[in-house]
C-alpha cells in the first residue's frame, strides 16, 4: 500500500514540480491580476494568464495531457496557432468592427502608421546582432508592430519554436501601452506641440467606405502577396460591415467568431509557455528586444509626425505618431489621454484612430514582406 | 539559434552583414512605406471618383473643348445671394440631407422636412435647387453639392 501511495505521489504535480513551473505560474497570476484588476487588455491577458497556469501544471509525460504531446487535446487546439489559423480569424473580426472613416477623411495620417513600422526592421537588426537566425530575428522584429495576431502568424511561419515567448512579449507590451508610451511621447514632443488641435475631419460617404477595403486588399496584396491571409480577412471583414446587406455575417465575425478565436489563441499560447521550454536565455533576449521594438516604433511615429509638420500648412499634433503602432485602440486612447492632460478641450481620439488602423495594415504588410524575404 | 552550433553563431555587425540584414531592412521598410503612400494617395481620390460616378455630367465636362473651357473660366459662376434666414434654412436641410443616402429623393426630403416641422418646404426646396445646392443627377434623383453649399452659406 505504501508503494501505491508513493507511486501516486510521484505522479502528482507537487513531486514533479520544477522551479521554472512556479515562476511561470506566478507570471500567469500576474497576467490575470493585470487583466482583471488593472483592466490591461483583459480579453487577452486573462486567457493567456490562465493558459500559463494550465501549461505549467507539472504532468507525467506520456499521459497525453501536455500541449507538446501529439495526442493531447491542447495539442489539437494549439494546431490553430502553429498553422496560423486563429490570427486571420481574429483579423476578420477586427475588420468587421473597425471604422476606417477617419483614415478616409485624412489619408495623409496613414504615413504615421508606416513610419511606426520602422521599429520592426530596426529590431530585426538588433535580433540579428544578438545572434538570432534571420527567420527568428524577423519573427522577433514583428513584435514592434504591436499586433499580437500578426506576431503569432509570422512566428508560426518562420520560427514556430519561439511562438510562446514572442506571443507573450507581444501581448504583454500591448497591455502595457499606457505605461510604455507616455514617457516617450513626453520626451520627444514639446508642450506647444502637444497642444495642437486637429481640424474636424470631412464627412465620409458610405460608398467610399465600401470601396476602401477592396482597394486596400487589391493594392496591398499585389504589392506583398504574403500578407494575403491577414489583409484578406481584415478587408473582407470590413466589407461585410460596410456592405450593410451582410450585417448578419459582420455581427458574427465581430462577436462570436473573434471571441472564440481569441479564447482558443489565448489559452493555447499561454499553455505553450511551459517553464522548461519558455524560461531560456532566448526568451529573456526576446523580451528585451520586444520592449526596445515598442519604444522604437513609438519614437519613429512621433518623429515622423514632427517631420511632416515641416511641410504641412495645417500642423498635425505629433502625439498622433505614437498611435502608428497598431495596438488598436489602446495606443489611440493613450494619445487622447496624453493630449487631454495638456488641454482638456483637445479631443484626439478620433484623429488617432487613423494612424492606429493604418498601423494594422502596415504591420500586416511588414509581416508579408518579411515572410517573403525569408523564403 | 535553434539547432545551430553555439561556436558558429555570429554576433553584432558581423551577424548583420553576414545575414544581409541591412539590405533586408531597407527593402522591407521601403516596401511598407511605398505601399502605404500609394494607398494614401489612392484613397484620397476615392471621394472624387465617387462624386464623378454620382454626377456623370462632370465627366462630360472633362471632354469639352479647351477653348470652351477657357471661355467659361473667364465667366464667374452665378450664385444666389441669400439672406441670413435663407442660409439658416439651407443649414437645416443640410442636416436632413446628411441622414439620407448620397442620392436624394425629393419626395423623401419633402416628407422629412414636413415631419421635422420646417416652414414652407416646397418653396425652400425650390430655393435649394435654384441655388445649385441640390443638383439633379439626370436619373430622377438629386445630390447635395457640398462645395456650393459651403460657398453659399459662407
Amino acid at each position: 500500500m505504501d508503494a501505491l501511495f508513493l507511486e501516486f505521489f510521484q505522479n502528482t504535480g507537487f513531486y514533479l514540480c520544477d522551479y521554472r513551473n512556479i515562476i511561470m505560474i506566478i507570471v500567469g497570476m500576474i497576467f490575470i491580476y493585470l487583466g482583471i484588476a488593472k483592466d490591461y487588455e483583459p480579453l487577452l491577458l486573462v486567457p493567456i494568464g490562465f493558459g500559463m497556469l494550465v501549461g505549467n501544471i507539472p504532468i507525467f509525460k506520456g499521459l497525453g495531457l501536455g500541449i507538446y504531446e501529439n495526442n493531447s487535446v491542447l495539442h489539437y487546439l494549439y494546431f490553430g496557432v502553429t498553422q496560423g489559423i486563429y490570427p486571420p480569424l481574429i483579423f476578420l473580426g477586427i475588420g468587421a468592427m473597425t471604422d476606417f472613416s477617419t483614415l478616409l477623411a485624412r489619408p495623409v495620417l496613414m504615413l504615421l502608421g508606416a513610419a511606426a513600422q520602422a521599429g520592426i526592421f530596426i529590431t530585426f537588426l538588433g535580433a540579428l546582432a544578438l545572434g538570432f537566425l534571420p527567420k527568428e530575428a524577423a519573427a522577433i522584429g514583428i513584435i514592434g508592430g504591436a499586433d499580437g495576431p500578426t506576431a503569432i502568424f509570422l512566428t508560426a511561419k518562420l520560427a514556430p519554436h519561439l511562438i510562446g515567448p514572442i506571443a507573450v512579449a507581444a501581448y504583454s507590451y500591448m497591455a502595457l501601452v499606457p505605461v510604455i508610451q507616455p514617457p516617450i511621447m513626453k520626451l520627444l514632443t514639446t508642450r506647444k506641440e502637444r497642444l495642437i488641435h486637429m481640424e474636424e475631419p470631412r464627412q465620409v460617404t458610405k460608398r467610399e467606405k465600401m470601396i476602401f477595403p477592396v482597394i486596400v486588399f487589391l493594392l496591398c496584396c499585389f504589392l506583398a502577396p504574403a500578407a494575403l491571409p491577414l489583409l484578406g480577412m481584415l478587408c473582407f471583414g470590413n466589407l461585410l460591415k460596410e456592405a450593410v446587406v451582410t450585417e448578419r455575417l459582420a455581427v458574427t465575425a465581430r462577436t462570436a467568431l473573434i471571441d472564440i478565436a481569441t479564447i482558443l489563441l489565448g489559452i493555447t499560447v499561454g499553455a505553450s509557455t511551459q517553464g522548461d521550454v519558455f524560461l531560456t536565455h532566448s526568451s529573456v533576449k526576446i523580451f528585451i528586444l520586444g520592449a526596445l521594438s515598442f519604444g522604437i516604433a513609438t519614437a519613429s511615429g512621433l518623429l515622423f509626425a514632427k517631420f511632416m509638420n515641416l511641410f504641412l500648412k495645417k500642423k498635425i499634433n505629433p502625439l498622433l505618431g505614437a498611435a502608428g503602432v497598431s495596438a488598436v485602440p489602446d495606443s489611440a486612447r493613450v494619445v487622447h489621454i496624453v493630449g487631454q492632460r495638456e488641454d482638456p478641450t483637445n479631443f484626439l481620439l478620433m484623429h488617432a484612430m487613423a494612424p492606429n488602423v493604418s498601423g494594422v495594415i502596415g504591420s500586416a504588410i511588414a509581416a508579408g514582406v518579411l515572410w517573403s524575404l525569408m523564403l | 539559434m535553434n539547432g545551430v552550433d553555439a561556436a558558429s553563431v555570429l554576433y553584432g555587425l558581423e551577424a548583420i552583414n553576414a545575414n544581409n540584414g541591412w539590405a533586408i531592412s531597407v527593402v522591407g521598410i521601403t516596401i511598407v512605406f511605398t505601399g502605404l503612400v500609394a494607398l494614401s494617395v489612392l484613397i484620397s481620390q476615392i471621394h472624387k471618383l465617387v462624386a464623378l460616378y454620382d454626377n456623370p455630367g462632370k465627366i462630360k465636362k472633362l471632354f469639352v473643348s479647351r477653348s470652351e473651357s477657357v471661355a467659361r473660366a473667364g465667366t464667374p459662376k452665378a450664385h444666389l445671394d441669400l439672406t441670413e434666414a435663407q442660409k439658416q434654412v439651407c443649414r437645416q436641410y443640410n442636416l436632413l440631407a446628411q441622414t439620407m443616402d448620397d442620392v436624394i429623393s425629393l419626395p423623401k426630403l419633402l416628407r422629412m422636412a414636413e415631419l421635422s416641422g420646417l416652414n414652407d418646404p416646397h418653396a425652400n426646396m425650390n430655393l435649394l435647387i435654384k441655388s445649385g445646392i441640390l443638383c439633379a443627377d439626370e436619373q430622377g434623383y438629386f445630390r447635395w453639392d457640398e462645395d456650393i453649399f459651403i460657398r453659399t452659406i459662407s
